[in-house]
């Protein structure tokens, strides 16, 4: 088993309302100078060894369904799986925590926010403008130590 | 005998009964067609209705563009069937590049609902041919992800060749390039609009009547054709 990951992205001239929105919210909440374009990130679990010819299917099935290559870009590649058992694979997201393992669904989501926002954080720390940056150092740490 | 006219339904789809009743006032035969069908059932057009298929995932109409009776309606419009996609049709119609460029997000990031006035750019097609070019009419618009955009190459020959239908006309709604609210390929047979000619078909439901020359234009093509 495989994770081929392919990451989405809207085309540069292509107007992003959706980026936008975020950018003028980061604003709103004081994060100044940082602007945003949203893509979408496609996490395929991919059966059998993963051969040159398995990975230009995966292409293809990118540029057929997951990209509409009208508006947008993307880019496919492997990623590489932890050697664990298969649960903890599962969650062998780069930026896992590694809390206790009573993550449904929606727990998943919940942390994935934070951990974008302290990860962010922690990435504009040279800026140093973020109000809550001691809490935010130590998300980041954590962040770090998970990952 | 009145002309069949097809009116996909796919799951998600909300404006497929008022296509089928515009076809029927306008004295058409409506046809519903479902989505899983490999079938076309006879008709001689199609209309590919407004709503949100497969709960608009992924993109509008990516998922709905692989319906197995979209490979029919793909073929039917490649051998010279008159094809309408209104809404979320027009999305699904690019999608499957039956027409060029591509829906996105309203430049105004809400969704907008409205009376929308436009003009009408090109009578050539067999949806339109019973507008009178440079005509204005009123159509009702709603849509979250009406902005039509396209490569500046695509602009251009859609510019050149008469393939911009619909223009948005006062004010642009969504941010589509050009004001475009309404598209046609080179031959004239498939047509996707963003506002909606089937909710403008009666004094009692919609601000105008204006939809109905849409569905009397491809009905009288169909009945010159036999």
């Amino acid at each position: 088993m495989a994770r081929v990951v392919v990451d989405v992205m809207p085309k540069p001239e292509i107007l992003d309302p959706q980026g936008k929105a975020v950018t003028g919210a980061l604003a709103r909440l004081g994060f100044a100078g940082i602007s945003v374009r949203q893509g979408k990130r496609f996490e395929l679990e991919v059966e059998g060894e993963l051969t040159e010819d398995r990975l230009a299917e995966v292409r293809r099935a990118a540029e057929t369904l997951l990209a509409n290559t009208v508006i947008e870009t993307f880019n496919v590649r492997v990623e590489e799986l932890p050697e664990a058992s298969e649960e903890e694979e599962d969650e062998g997201e780069p930026a896992e925590q590694g809390e206790p393992a009573e993550q449904g669904a929606s727990d998943d989501q919940g942390e994935s926010a934070q951990r974008g926002e302290s990860d962010d954080q922690g990435e504009s720390d040279d800026q140093g403008e973020s109000a809550n940056q001691g809490k935010s150092d130590e998300q980041a740490q954590l962040a770090t130590q998970a990952g | 005998m009145a002309p069949r006219i097809g009116v996909v339904t796919f799951p998600g789809s909300l404006d497929d009964q008022d296509a089928l009743r515009a076809i029927r006032l306008c004295e058409g035969e409506p046809v519903p067609l479902w989505h899983g069908n490999d079938s076309l059932d006879d008709v001689e057009a199609v209309i590919l209705p407004g709503g949100f298929s497969y709960g608009d995932y992924l993109r509008c109409g990516a998922i709905s563009r692989f319906a197995p009776v979209m490979t029919e309606v793909i073929k039917a419009a490649d051998s010279g069937m008159p094809v309408l996609g209104i809404c979320n049709g027009f999305q699904i119609l690019c999608e499957a590049h039956l027409l060029p460029g591509a829906l996105i997000r309203n430049d105004v990031r809400v969704f907008v609902c409205k009376d929308q006035d436009l003009r009408v750019e090109s009578v050539d097609t067999t949806w339109t041919s019973e507008f009178s070019r440079g005509q204005e009419i009123t159509l009702v618009l709603k849509s979250g992800e009406g902005g039509y955009v396209a490569d500046e190459e695509t602009l251009r020959r859609l510019e050149g060749e008469g393939q911009v239908i619909f223009r948005y006309l006062n004010s642009n709604p969504n941010g589509s390039y050009n004001d475009i609210a309404g598209i046609c390929n080179e031959r004239g047979n498939v047509v996707g609009l963003m506002p909606h000619p089937e909710h403008n078909v009666d004094a009692l439901t919609g601000p105008t009547r204006d939809g109905r020359a849409i569905f009397s234009s491809v009905l009288n093509f169909l009945a010159a054709k036999v």
